[in-house]
């Protein structure tokens, strides 16, 4: 079966077969593939973690007409996307792309497109994982792609930096990354004084505008640039890159844990009942919702076991994803999700990039501490909440807040209370109608409890 | 003209899948001397710093290990 994502280049596509994902490798990208075996490039860039390897495997291709090879690539626990990284992912992903460019050009290749959709993690860190996306280096030709860089990595990063972090969703909207037109007049002022911004965002967009429509196609065709230049291109769009910071702001949840009614011995409590329940289970993949800063996803991860840990705060996913840099976790993929609305089905069809619920289901599903934030700062029904778990995951990992919990109280204070049901036994009932209770433990020195439930 | 740089073209530029904008292109052109010339300075720059901080471990001690420099190499 073909998939979705990788119909617009002609180099080849990718299959499934028995649950198996290959990539077919077309006839007429023979030359470009062979290249990229046997200058070294693949080896060099497997090496540093910057290529999803791949072994070439003997089975019919698809489309044996056009088709010169079958690869099978390493497998991405969880595709995610640009709309669900924190800030330093999506510079990482974007740093990634250009170090692979670079170490391209050394080798006679050059990047022919910079989707940020190719780029995905595997063991924490950022890798390339269309092994199609290089071509033979024309010396002298320009990058075709510098235009798909810019829209899908400068423009969105440099908005998340300079103008506001949420403008990374825009990255929704556009499927082919944010219109240059659009980040030039988002941005500050203040960025036509840095010079890659200037050069990259606001002269890019009026240098579209003015040769738009114009059929400048005989200039176009013999547009050459030197090597240097080109090099001096990849290393300037390095540069600014690396020049862009985000510093968070205080949120609502930048200090959660220091701010909770918890007593340490509770915490304790509840981190070894959640090993316990997740030991239990003994899963292959977690899906840690309402995460904060991933200490409860790094239970699971901790023991081996591939979690993604998503909050709806890019404060707290930043912190997520920098813990894990720094301690070098290769199991734990913090992301940024919006759980009353997650990322839905974009593109082609409506399925080029798969909705968050369409990516599972996951063997278990933690929710602790985030019932009450759906149930009550969102109006959400808990029979609704329960039928999202059940589509979500078999397992559910949850914990119950009571209405006289502070945290509870905080959220009620400014509003009125219609929630006759938040209680223990309407929670219990409510969970009853999707799954079945396998374990419940009171989390002493707290008045949570945590359940362990199996769909039904 | 246009036909001679068409047949120059190689193979691999003409494929290329995506409309890389004449705009995006056009730019390049523009920027493209300075980008390089910025580059050749940076790399010349590094070549002789390495080289000094070479001559000068060299003359406190013989035994130092200098690092190769790698700026690709992911930290």
């Amino acid at each position: 079966m073909k998939q979705s994502a990788s119909f617009r280049d002609p180099s080849g596509f990718l299959f499934t077969d028995k649950g198996t994902l290959y990539r077919q490798v077309n006839e007429e990208y023979k030359a470009h593939y062979d290249k990229l075996m046997e200058s070294g490039l693949y080896h060099s860039l497997v090496e540093r973690k910057l290529l999803i390897p791949h072994e070439e495997v003997k089975i019919a291709p698809p489309e044996k007409a056009i088709a010169y090879k079958v690869i099978q690539p390493d497998r991405i626990p969880f595709i995610s996307y640009p709309y669900e990284w924190s800030f330093s992912q999506y510079k990482d992903a974007a740093i990634t792309t250009l170090a692979i460019e670079m170490l391209a050009l050394d080798k006679g290749m050059t990047l022919k497109d910079a989707s940020v959709y190719n780029i995905q993690f595997l063991e924490g860190s950022p890798l390339l994982i269309d092994t199609l996306s290089f071509e033979i280096y024309d010396e002298g030709s320009p990058w075709v792609a510098y235009r798909q860089f810019c829209q899908h990595f400068l423009a969105p990063i440099s908005l998340m930096a300079f103008t506001d972090i949420r403008l990374q969703q825009l990255m929704r909207v556009y499927i082919d990354g944010i219109p240059l037109d659009l980040a030039s007049s988002l941005l500050p002022g203040k960025t036509h004084f840095n010079m890659g911004l200037e050069l990259h965002i606001h002269r890019h967009a009026a240098s579209q505008k003015k040769y738009a429509g114009k059929g400048e196609k005989a200039k176009v065709k013999e547009a050459r640039i030197t090597k240097l230049s080109y090099q001096g291109l990849i290393d300037n769009l390095q540069g600014t890159i690396k020049g862009l910071n985000w510093e968070g702001v205080g949120t609502e949840w930048g200090d959660y844990y220091d701010a909770t009614n918890y007593t340490t011995a509770a915490f304790e409590r509840k981190k070894s009942l959640v090993g316990e329940f997740i030991d239990q289970v003994n899963p292959k993949m977690i899906w840690d919702l309402g995460a904060n800063n991933g200490e409860f996803s790094r239970i699971g991860s901790g023991r081996g076991i591939f979690t993604v840990s998503s909050d709806i705060d890019p404060v707290a996913v930043e912190k997520n994803y920098q813990e894990c840099r720094k301690l070098k976790e290769k199991n734990l993929l913090p992301l940024l999700i919006d759980l009353t609305n997650p990322s839905p089905g974009i593109g082609w069809e409506n399925n080029e990039r798969t909705s968050f619920i369409e990516r599972g289901p996951v063997d278990v599903v933690m929710a602790l501490a985030l019932i009450h934030h759906l149930a009550i700062s969102n109006n959400l029904p808990l029979e609704r909440v329960g039928e999202f778990f059940a589509k979500a995951g078999e397992w559910l990992i949850i914990e119950f807040v009571p209405k006289d919990d502070s945290q509870v109280q905080r959220l009620l204070s400014s509003r009125k209370d219609i929630f006759p049901k938040y209680n223990e036994a309407g929670f219990e009932s409510s969970l009853g109608a999707d799954f079945k209770l396998i374990r419940k433990e009171p989390i002493e020195g707290s008045k949570r409890t945590l359940y362990l439930y199996r769909r039904k | 003209m246009n036909n001679i740089f068409e047949f120059l073209a190689p193979l691999a530029r003409n494929r290329a899948y995506l409309d890389p904008g004449s705009g995006s292109i056009l730019l390049q052109l523009v920027i493209a001397a300075a980008l390089g010339a910025a580059f050749a300075v940076k790399v010349y720059w590094k070549k002789i710093k390495g080289a000094l901080s070479k001559n000068k471990s060299n003359d406190e001690t013989d035994t130092q290990v200098q690092e190769p420099d790698d700026p690709e190499k992911k930290s």
